[in-house]
């Protein structure tokens, strides 16, 4: 599913995001790269619907995603956070099993198929002996796979990740990012990923959007679009990009 | 969690929804008149076939109909009603510390029955002025914390408030009730289910009834909802919607037990927090778990109460200096993570 964005425009007290027209291809990673308070996750929660966003500014396959219904606007899209607050311990099978809520009426429990479902998604990220392991007892590394597993349960075909590596070891950013790789190509995905690590977001993704002061200043695809000079005038520091065996390294 | 474990909660789980039952039965025979099990049994019966069992004592009759069947329904009801709405309170504002006495419903309540009892008599149901302000009070705090989004301090503070200001009306109602209401009203605040009579039960039963099963037929959904709010509006939850949902359906149930029975303190506390320790966070088990746990406390301490001394103490005061050292030694026990 491919995602149109046109003239979109958020608004905090102290802060503003507009965005003319931006498009996303479908099965493809697009990392949303950019300094600290660039707007990377308002953008989107605003493509999420998360936050309350205007009609008519965005459109999935064409479809306004603002008038949908939450139940059907979360079948399509899905924003994944950047860590869960856990206030309450539930296992990691009742976590995934929460990615079906848009396919259970509010008054019915999950049926066998939404297990079914649930269980198939904690094995696409490699956690299935972790099933009964309650939530706060897992490692951060592993709370970000049963955080994209409840994505994958939720089965839309639009992934919003927001930072899925913040805070993880190497290993642990490498295997996430190759997580969302697999999803794309595998499992069709289309995804918009924030990422602060620059090596990691050309290596890993087909498209990227540069972000500063709440407005994109360059979008395209990735190969094309690294580039020293963007990168200085983005972040307003010196970088040198370096290429070492394919992939391109950034110094500052 | 290990086979032999999960077969060992189940095991339990089973024996806490059995045992309002038993507890019911042995309820109805304990008090300062005492009817054996199977003078119960006979009583029974001769309610059903007068004819068939002369020898069964009028006042058999009259105590189990008129005094301890509707007391220990009452005790059931509310048990399970204050119990419900404190696990899903919690779930809704994702916090462990939120109960119906925060959110200011309980003082709204209380305010809403006194005001009726005092100015219209026990001939007007109570239970009218206590839904009416019950949701006055809820209204007001979720609206002036910054609606049901707000964060957990802002609730907090707004919660406080809100009550001392129903505390205020509500001892603005005492000061203008005369000696002999005023009596009844200050015995009713502090908790109790010596006034339970069929009337009362007749209004309150169905409420906390219908109130019991939205919130059960909710209770999986009170997993999601106990995301963050960004969270479970991208699962597909309609949040704004089933919060109003979930507010309404505890702010009935606490009304219709609040306004004859005053407040339980703790119990809409304690219980869910007893049940997650034991049985883990997953609502589907939280809440009728709590419901039957809730009951079966009340019942206890009812017995307790009718049985052990010979004046009452207010069930209200009961539960607090009973339930809040057993949940600290719970507490102190259990050191893994429940919450």
């Amino acid at each position: 599913m491919s995602i149109r964005v046109t003239n979109l425009a958020f608004a905090f007290p102290k802060f503003s995001l507009r965005v003319k027209e931006l498009a996303f291809e479908s099965a493809k990673v697009t990392a949303i790269v950019g300094p600290n308070g660039a707007g990377k996750t308002t953008f989107l929660k605003c493509v999420g619907a998360v936050l309350p966003t205007a009609k008519g500014c965005l459109f999935i396959d064409g479809r306004d995603i603002v008038s949908l219904k939450s139940q059907e606007r979360a079948r399509l899209v899905c924003y994944v956070p950047q860590e869960h607050d856990t206030t309450f311990n539930y296992t990691v099978s009742d976590f995934v099993l929460m990615g079906r809520a848009a396919y259970i009426s509010p008054f019915a429990l999950p049926s066998q198929e939404d297990s079914r479902a649930a269980a198939e998604a904690l094995d696409f990220v490699g956690l299935t002996g972790y099933a009964d392991r309650a939530i706060s007892e897992i490692s951060s590394g592993e709370r970000r796979l049963v955080l994209i597993a409840r994505a994958l349960a939720q089965q839309s075909d639009i992934l919003l990740m927001d930072e899925p590596t913040t805070f993880l070891d190497p290993k642990h950013e490498a295997e996430v990012l190759q997580l969302v790789k697999k999803l794309a190509a595998e499992k069709m995905k289309t995804i918009l990923v924030t990422l602060h690590s620059l090596e990691m977001a050309v290596q890993h993704s087909d498209q990227m959007v540069f972000m500063k002061r709440g407005e994109v200043v360059a979008h395209g695809k990735s190969a094309d679009v690294f580039q020293e000079s963007l990168l200085e005038s983005v972040y307003d520091m010196k970088m040198k990009i370096i290429d070492w065996e394919g992939r391109k390294i950034v110094l500052r | 969690m290990s086979g032999q474990n999960n077969r060992r909660a189940k095991g339990l789980a089973v024996f806490f929804l059995i045992l309002p039952l038993v507890l019911f039965l042995i309820s109805l025979s304990i008090g300062s008149y005492g009817i054996s099990p199977r003078g119960l049994f006979k009583t029974v019966l001769s309610v059903v076939s007068p004819a068939l069992h002369p020898d069964v004592p009028a006042a058999y009759r009259d105590i189990l109909l008129r005094i301890r069947l509707p007391r220990v329904l009452l005790a059931m009801a509310v048990g399970a009603a204050l119990s419900v709405s404190g696990a899903s309170l919690q779930a809704l504002f994702k916090n462990p510390l939120v109960n119906e006495y925060i959110l200011g419903i309980s003082s709204g309540a209380a305010f809403g029955a006194a005001l009726s009892l005092v100015f219209l008599g026990r001939a007007f149901p109570p239970q009218v002025g206590g839904f009416v302000f019950a949701v006055v009070a809820v209204g007001a705090v979720l609206l002036i914390s910054g609606k049901a989004e707000s964060h957990f301090i802002s609730l907090l503070l707004t919660g406080i408030i809100i009550t001392a200001f129903f505390s205020a009306l509500l001892s603005l109602v005492e000061f203008f009730a005369s000696p002999y209401v005023l009596q009844a009203l200050f015995f009713w605040l502090m908790g109790s289910l010596s006034l339970a009579s069929w009337k009362d039960l007749y209004i309150s039963l169905p409420l906390i009834a219908v109130g019991l099963v939205i919130l059960y037929l909710l209770r999986w959904r009170l997993n999601v909802l106990s995301m963050s709010d960004e969270e479970a509006r991208s699962l597909g939850v309609n949040v704004r919607r089933e919060k109003m949902l979930v507010i309404a359906a505890t702010t009935l149930i606490t009304a219709a037990a609040t306004a004859i029975v005053g407040i339980i303190g703790w119990l809409g506390f304690i219980v869910p927090h007893l049940v997650r320790m034991m049985f883990g966070a997953d609502n589907r088990r939280v809440v009728p778990l709590s419901a039957a746990m809730g009951a079966s406390i009340m019942m206890i301490a009812d017995d307790i109460i009718r049985g052990l001394s010979s004046f009452e103490i207010p069930i209200g005061i009961f539960t607090s200096l009973v339930g809040i050292p057993i949940f600290l030694v719970l507490l102190k026990k259990t050191r893994k993570v429940w919450l």
